[in-house]
């Protein structure tokens, strides 16, 4: 009876150091659903987090790619309206003669290729402006139609949150024709530094100058907006690396095993287990039989 | 009537004899002190009639043994097989569920829960590239990833089931050891029989038999019913016959009840299509088919096909085949549409979700899993204490065997004394009587 007491109470220390040696050797306090079920299911929830605030990082650095191409070209297309308006302005001296005006009026047309050549940036082989016809560019050569669709651009940047991320080139230079948009205008004030006539004149220093000065305000606002979003790309993506902080920890704290306390109860198990063994061979062996002749 | 002259020798010859057998009663204890199942016997010694004499008093005639006793409490035999039949059942029980957790690999980076992750995340890289061909090519290989992960974890777990009724079968069926212990119970029950009609004591093939019903009670609960006449007739999980009746056994056995208790009962549990893992592959299944159902949802309307297909009744799940690198879209429009893409990673931890199913299958095999293992160590540790009962009543102390051997070993010195003094007086007597002058 004694020995068999010895026996099972020997394996019980022996599997509680086997438990303890697999925690130390992974590092982990739970290495099976049944250690702690709740736990587990906690874990595999936070693991799940973790990875989804991974992958928001990710798409919120993809998506300040895209801000930041817009951004670039945008600012090229200013530069490109600035030097616009001065040529209006020397275009609609009275003072410059028709020769003057055709140079000028060549220059504008140049602008204007220069111009779509910007709204036909690409950034990783996609157009940027041409809203979610990404294949296409917004302007084909020789043609002031707008080729893009209106679609937005969506990243998402956080659980059910989505941020449109591009601007259309259909809203800044405009499709031709007469929308009154950039290209519009532009082609507009080129024909009328062409023209020559009065009303052409009229118009150099009057409504032109005011459509120029609209179109500008909108590429200045689109330009806000892009700055906008990209601030809170940034924004979004310090507090998401911060909650990834915050979550690992969590994770940690639920699956990871406090190292320290799992080495002093290996020490004190290997212990017990010594002593366990030494107390046995002692109890064993001594009987009456050592004591009869 | 006078007493015979030689009466005390007859009286020390009993003494003698007694003396021999208790000690040899004494010895094969000692020899049987590590045998399993032993009960340690005694030897009933008790003064034979006594002599009437003439004036009405009477004499004593010495001892003799009138039975080996055997020690032995049925009572705790009793509460040690109900016991026992709790540590069968528990683990049996224990084990197969180990099984099936060991297969979900959970927490970890193997399991189904890293692969739904992975998924998700080659769903929102695609939102990122809608157009880009390597992110295509990289969601349908973690698709099909996936969808073999799921198939494997449901084969996984039906294979423990088959491995539980594969083990039940062996156990049930012809030659297995139902029917060897069955047999056993039925020739001793005619030996024990046969052995006590003539009066003796067959106290080894009681132990024997005893240990056969330790054994079948932690296969199914087993109930004893002794006929007076020797032979107990043995029922086990709850039957309507009896397995062994006298001599006799019912093979192929009666049928058992519903939930017959012990290896047997938690062995039909595991393998039964209505039983624990049963229920398991069923979890697994809606896990299955609500991913099926969810991605199916958002993916059809964009892409006019489904994503994936759920066969309920080979329970298998697998990417439709006219889903490939090639024809895999993020969104229903132009090629920097990614709407269907965004929705999809969004359902990453949804309520509801296969996430949120799929950790609430994990959850509950691990407190099932927890459970058995707790309940089985309860069982056991009541099933431990109970056995060390029965060893202090019936197991050999070596230590009081000892002290028997000794007092046995006087009792016959002194009777040998006895009878030798006897033999002095009647040398006396016989010899040295009546010899005056030689």
């Amino acid at each position: 009876m004694i020995s068999r007491g010895i026996i099972t109470d020997l394996n019980d220390v022996a599997t509680r150091v086997a438990q303890t040696q697999r925690k130390l050797s992974t590092g982990k306090e739970l290495t099976r659903p049944s250690d702690d079920p709740f736990a587990v299911g906690k874990a595999l929830g936070l693991r799940s987090d973790v990875e989804g605030l991974v992958q928001y990082q990710r798409n919120i650095s993809d998506a300040e790619a895209w801000t930041s191409a817009s951004d670039t070209a945008l600012g090229s297309l200013t530069d490109i309206v600035q030097r616009g308006r001065e040529l209006l302005v020397r275009g609609a001296n009275s003072t410059s003669g028709a020769a003057d005006r055709g140079m000028i009026a060549d220059e504008i047309d140049q602008l204007i290729e220069a111009a779509k050549q910007e709204a036909n940036t690409t950034q990783g082989g996609r157009s940027v402006f041409a809203g979610t016809a990404t294949n296409a560019r917004p302007y084909a050569a020789g043609s002031d139609t707008y080729a893009g669709d209106g679609g937005d651009i969506l990243r998402s940047i956080g659980p059910g949150v989505t941020v449109a991320v591009n601007v259309r080139a259909s809203d800044v230079l405009g499709s031709g024709g007469t929308d009154g948009k950039m290209l519009n205008v532009l082609r507009d004030i080129s024909a009328h530094l062409r023209g020559g006539t009065a009303a052409d004149q009229a118009a150099l220093s009057g409504s032109d100058v005011v459509a120029i000065d609209r179109s500008f305000d909108t590429l200045l606002g689109a330009r806000a907006q892009v700055g906008a979003v990209a601030n809170r790309l940034s924004a979004a993506g310090d507090r998401l690396a911060e909650l990834e902080e915050s979550s690992r920890a969590l994770l940690s704290n639920t699956e990871d095993a406090d190292m320290s306390k799992t080495l002093i109860d290996y020490s004190m198990q290997q212990s017990v287990y010594q002593s366990a063994l030494k107390a046995g061979a002692g109890i064993v062996q001594s009987s009456l039989l050592d004591f009869l002749r | 009537m006078p007493i015979s002259t030689f009466m005390g020798l007859h009286t020390s010859l009993r003494g003698l004899l007694a003396e021999q057998r208790a000690l040899d009663v004494t010895s094969h204890n000692v020899a049987n002190a590590n045998t399993a199942g032993y009960s340690r016997q005694e030897a009933q010694l008790q003064a034979t009639d006594a002599l009437a004499l003439p004036t009405g008093d009477r004499l004593g005639t010495g001892v003799d043994v009138v039975a080996y006793k055997r020690i032995r409490d049925s009572f705790l035999d009793l509460q040690y097989r109900a016991q026992n039949m709790q540590v069968g059942a528990g683990t049996t029980r224990a084990d197969g569920l180990d099984q099936a957790e060991l297969r979900l690999s959970e927490p970890g980076d193997n399991g189904l829960a890293a692969r739904l992750n992975s998924f998700w995340g080659k769903w929102a890289d695609l939102a990122n590239a809608p157009d880009s061909g390597a992110a295509k090519q990289a969601l349908i290989s973690d698709a099909k990833t996936l969808v073999s992960s799921v198939n494997a974890l449901d084969q996984g777990l039906q294979t423990v089931s088959t491995q539980a009724g594969d083990e039940l079968t062996s156990i049930t069926a012809t030659g297995g050891q139902l029917q060897q212990i069955g047999k056993e119970l039925a020739g001793l029950n005619g030996a024990i029989r046969d052995t006590q009609r003539v009066g003796g004591d067959p106290n080894d093939l009681l132990d024997r038999r005893d240990v056969l019903l330790d054994q079948l009670s932690s296969l199914a609960q087993v109930s004893v019913a002794d006929d007076g006449a020797g032979s107990i007739n043995v029922t086990i999980g709850g039957a309507g016959a009896p397995l062994v009746s006298g001599s006799a056994l019912t093979w192929p056995p009666p049928a058992m009840s519903a939930s017959p208790g012990g290896k047997i009962g938690a062995l039909m549990d595991l393998s039964s299509p209505t039983g624990t893992i049963a229920s398991f592959r069923a979890d697994l299944a809606n896990v299955a088919q609500t991913l099926t159902t969810q991605v199916n949802a958002i993916y059809n309307p964009a892409a006019g096909t489904d994503f994936f297909a759920y066969d309920p009744l080979t329970a298998t799940m697998s990417l439709n085949p006219a889903v490939t690198a090639a024809s895999v879209v993020a969104g229903s429009g132009a090629a920097g549409d990614n709407s269907a893409a965004l929705a999809l990673s969004e359902l990453r931890g949804a309520t509801g979700g296969a996430d949120d199913l799929y950790s609430r299958f994990v959850t509950r095999i691990g407190t099932e899993v927890a459970d058995a293992r707790r309940t089985t160590q309860n069982a056991s540790a009541l099933s431990e204490s109970i056995s060390d009962r029965r060893q202090s009543t019936a197991g050999v102390s070596l230590d009081e065997e000892m002290t028997n051997l000794i007092r046995f070993q006087r009792g016959y010195q002194a009777a040998a004394r006895a009878m030798s003094t006897t033999d002095t007086m009647l040398d006396t007597l016989i010899n040295r009587t009546g010899r005056v002058g030689l």
